[in-house]
């Protein structure tokens, strides 16, 4: 075992060194798009030359992903310690928490910028972005305590947040680091994205804003690489202190008692109806509240009511619906196409981990670099590689959904568990059938799952793709509609692309509830 | 707004009456005044650059705050939202929010006589005319979409015969010939392009019947209403700060190459090619920021090509003749 382990690993040296040398020489010989992928070297060269240019640029990165990092990270521990004490809490805001992991971050930095002045709009923007994944890991943490350390408190006559104080926040430490970890580089992308339209002087950013009418391939992708070491050593700072207090909070012994399904009881139906309602309603009384609060005019801040009234009660209504309508006509059928496109590239690569390990080992590295390389860096790139049809638009959507699914999908694969994989393994069967006929069946929950975080990141790559490249859809009217200075329409694609992709989400929801309760499956969170 | 005096508002109209009347200014509190301006920091907005280095604006008794643009940012939007008192516009997106959402704006001066803004295309592949775009694809950056349009509508040219992609401000596409022309400054793009080995051919969409001002200077009724001395002030040291830094193009960029240009990522050489570029386009008979009765009434001919309604009222000069 140890011999394998250290052949694998030596394995994944030579393929990364592999992997190095064959980029320097396809970017030295200008293989690629005549010369537009610059080799590792010359992007190197570049970044010591520009190098007096950096430290003010990742300061400003660093000072706002920081400070949106603790806000949003703040808000959201709060929150799912509330929502684990009031359970009512968590069905109320549920429409909310969606609605904020679903925002496509290119429909809301323009918002932001209208609304919020100063750093306020890259804060935010990093704030959002970390939310959702350390809320749901706080929840998560805290709903699966140790139950015979919570009995020894009740023992002794503790109580309810007693037991929350010295039994589930203890036990939820490990859960809500892992959540940080993947917030952090959450919230640098977060920052950068709204540093790029902002107007800031400083900003990794606002840096590449200036670099791109420079035509220099090298520097966009010295300005990527410096971003996504920054995600990075963010992910790994919390990958080493969750390490080293993981062991301090684990308990020794298994918990053979099986904690209570959770959920509790649902109430009678008008409760519940209730409660949905108010779920639903929740994200546009906060929307309505957030520009109440900010004091912009209503002229460029628009409540939902004057969405509302945008779209079906003023003169020019019937145009803007046209505009809409034609522009989702051109998104959706290709969202849906990114989306399978992207699942099924993350369901290759989960079983291509399980067959060939080595290969996958070389590929993380660069699929990191794909998750944290701003995308408009590479769009030219992109553009002389594929053109500006359909093939870059699924090409962008992969790239923006692929990940999130492949890290969940190995994580079902990796779970299966070994008395199930003996069966066939005793009948001799080969690794690709032992995949076929238990794996892949046990992994559908996380399938599931995968499809969930998928959905809303298709919008989004669909999105990016349409305002970089192809300039049609959705994406395009959002930026054309600034030029128009049509407030009206910013904000009707900034809802109606979040409504979509919670309205996905819900709906992939629903399959799976009735999907895993007729195999007799769990979800996973 | 209220209009109660109290202490700040006294001194505010003090100084701004000392500004006015030419007393000793220095010795007066300075009055706060913002601008937004419409991009990143480049030569476009040497002028100010200089007059604030210079403290012209210090001369005028104003404490000016210079707010940096970007693509997100919309300039008008941050003076209706009352974060900036002035902002630098272009005019068809401005008129068309006066005309059609009712914004109450006025332009009152015009940084660029002649809108820089062009089509770029290589030597080797030139399109030299409107007529030329028939059959090319073009990249636009969406914002400026209209522009295109009301270039395509002026010279009866069928939009659905020019292909438009948009424009990331990467020359790139265009030195490897993946698409045929771009919209972009002219003043400053085809210096990049020289960079890159390629010699750039541009043709003004001023020169094509889109006989629009850049960079318009732009204010809501109650800024005008409310500093109209201090708006004053700011055109005389902003025409100040202009003029010293035409007279010589090449003096001012390299000043600035660790201040107002450090870490922008565009080099010294590019911001002097683009300050020599900009300066017949900006340079005009009546003083800089001028709005010559024919000059307004080409810009008004030119957006009624593409449906929007300009009118007189929407440009005060009374301003720029107080400087």
């Amino acid at each position: 075992m140890a011999n394998r382990a250290r052949f694998l690993r030596t394995a994944t040296a030579r393929n990364l060194l592999i992997l190095v040398l064959v980029w320097e020489l396809v970017g030295r010989m200008d293989w690629i798009a005549g010369g537009a992928l610059p080799g590792l070297s010359e992007i190197l060269i570049r970044l010591w030359v520009d190098r007096g240019d950096y430290p003010s640029h990742i300061w400003a990165t660093v000072h706002a992903s920081i400070l949106g990092f603790l806000i949003g990270n703040a808000v959201a521990v709060g929150a799912g310690v509330l929502f684990v004490l009031f359970p009512t809490l968590l069905r109320l805001t549920r429409g909310f928490n969606i609605a904020v992991f679903a925002l496509p971050p290119i429909a809301i930095a323009p918002i932001l910028v209208l609304t919020l002045s100063g750093m306020a709009p890259r804060i935010t923007l990093a704030a959002l972005g970390v939310y959702f994944v350390t809320m749901s890991a706080t929840v998560v943490g805290l709903s699966q305590f140790d139950s015979r350390a919570a009995d020894v408190v009740r023992a002794y006559g503790g109580k309810d947040w007693q037991v929350m104080r010295l039994v589930r926040l203890r036990g939820a430490v490990p859960d809500i680091l892992s959540g940080l970890r993947i917030a952090a580089p959450n919230a640098v992308l977060g920052a950068i994205l709204a540093e790029f339209g902002g107007g800031g002087r400083w900003g990794l950013g606002t840096y590449l804003l200036g670099s791109l009418g420079r035509g220099e391939p090298a520097r966009l992708w010295g300005i990527g690489l410096v971003a996504t070491l920054i995600a990075g050593l963010s992910y790994l700072v919390f990958a080493i202190i969750s390490a080293r207090t993981l062991g301090s909070t684990r308990s020794v012994t298994l918990n053979t008692a099986i904690p209570d399904a959770g959920g509790g009881t649902p109430g009678p139906l008008p409760v519940r109806l209730a409660i949905f309602a108010g779920a639903a309603l929740l994200p546009f009384v906060l929307w309505w509240a957030f520009i109440r609060l900010s004091g912009v005019p209503d002229l460029i801040a628009k409540t939902p009511l004057g969405v509302v009234e945008y779209l079906f009660l003023s003169d020019t209504s019937h145009i803007a619906r046209g505009k809409l309508l034609s522009a989702l006509a051109e998104t959706l059928p290709i969202t849906a196409i990114g989306m399978i496109a992207g699942l099924g590239f993350a369901f290759l690569l989960a079983i291509s981990a399980r067959m060939f390990p080595g290969f996958i080992k070389t590929f993380m590295p660069v699929a990191l670099v794909t998750q944290t390389m701003p995308l408009v860096a590479l769009t030219p790139l992109l553009v002389l590689m594929l053109g500006r049809g359909t093939s870059v638009t699924l090409w962008i959507t992969i790239s923006v959904t692929f990940f999130p699914a492949f890290v969940l999908l190995v994580q079902g694969i990796q779970r299966v568990p070994q008395t199930v994989l003996d069966l066939p393994r005793a009948y001799g069967a080969s690794a690709w059938k032992e995949l076929r006929m238990v794996s892949i069946p046990a992994a559908l929950p996380y399938l599931f799952a995968a499809t969930r975080l998928t959905v809303p990141r298709a919008l989004l790559g669909v999105m990016i793709a349409e305002w970089l490249a192809t300039g049609t859809g959705l994406g395009n009217l959002l930026n054309q509609s600034r030029g128009y200075l049509d407030y009206g329409m910013i904000w009707t694609v900034a809802a109606v692309s979040v409504c979509l992709s919670v309205a996905f989400y819900y709906a992939i929801l629903l399959i799976e509830r009735r999907t895993l309760t007729r195999l007799g499956m769990q979800t996973v969170e | 707004m209220s209009l109660t005096i109290n202490r700040r508002t006294f001194l505010q109209g003090a100084a701004a009456a000392g500004a006015v009347m030419g007393l000793p200014r220095r010795a007066m509190a300075a009055t706060a005044l913002t601008m937004q301006a419409a991009w990143i920091n480049d030569a476009e907005f040497s002028g100010y650059f200089v007059a604030m280095d210079k403290g012209f604006y210090t001369d005028e008794g104003l404490d000016l705050t210079y707010l940096s643009g970007g693509p997100d940012v919309i300039p008008e939007s941050t003076i209706i939202a009352g974060r900036a008192d002035l902002a630098l516009t272009t005019p068809d997106t401005t008129i068309r929010a006066i005309s059609e959402q009712g914004a109450k704006f006025k332009i009152i001066g015009a940084q660029y006589q002649k809108n820089p803004i062009g089509i770029v295309s290589l030597k080797k592949n030139p399109v030299n005319t409107p007529a030329d775009l028939v059959g090319k694809t073009v990249a636009v950056p969406p914002v400026n979409t209209v522009t295109v349009e009301a270039l395509l509508s002026l010279n009866g040219i069928d939009r659905a015969a020019v292909n438009i992609v948009p424009y990331a401000y990467d020359p790139t596409p265009l030195v490897r010939g993946e698409i045929d022309a771009s919209l972009d400054f002219t003043t400053n793009v085809p210096y990049t392009i020289s960079q890159l080995g390629e010699e750039a051919q541009s043709f003004l969409l001023y020169d094509h019947g889109v006989t629009l001002f850049n960079d318009t200077v732009v204010v809501t009724e109650e800024t005008l209403a409310a500093k109209r001395a201090e708006l004053v002030a700011w055109l005389r040291a902003s025409r100040r700060g202009w003029d010293e830094n035409l007279a010589d193009p090449s003096v001012y960029p390299p000043q600035w190459e660790g201040t107002w240009f450090k870490g922008t990522g565009r080099t010294i050489d590019n911001e002097v090619f683009f300050n020599t570029a900009q300066k017949d386009l900006i340079v005009a008979d009546g003083g800089i920021f001028s709005m010559s009765e024919d000059a307004i009434a080409r810009n008004i001919d030119a957006l009624k090509a593409v449906g929007i309604n300009g009118t007189r009222e929407m440009f005060d000069t009374t301003l720029l003749e107080e400087i």
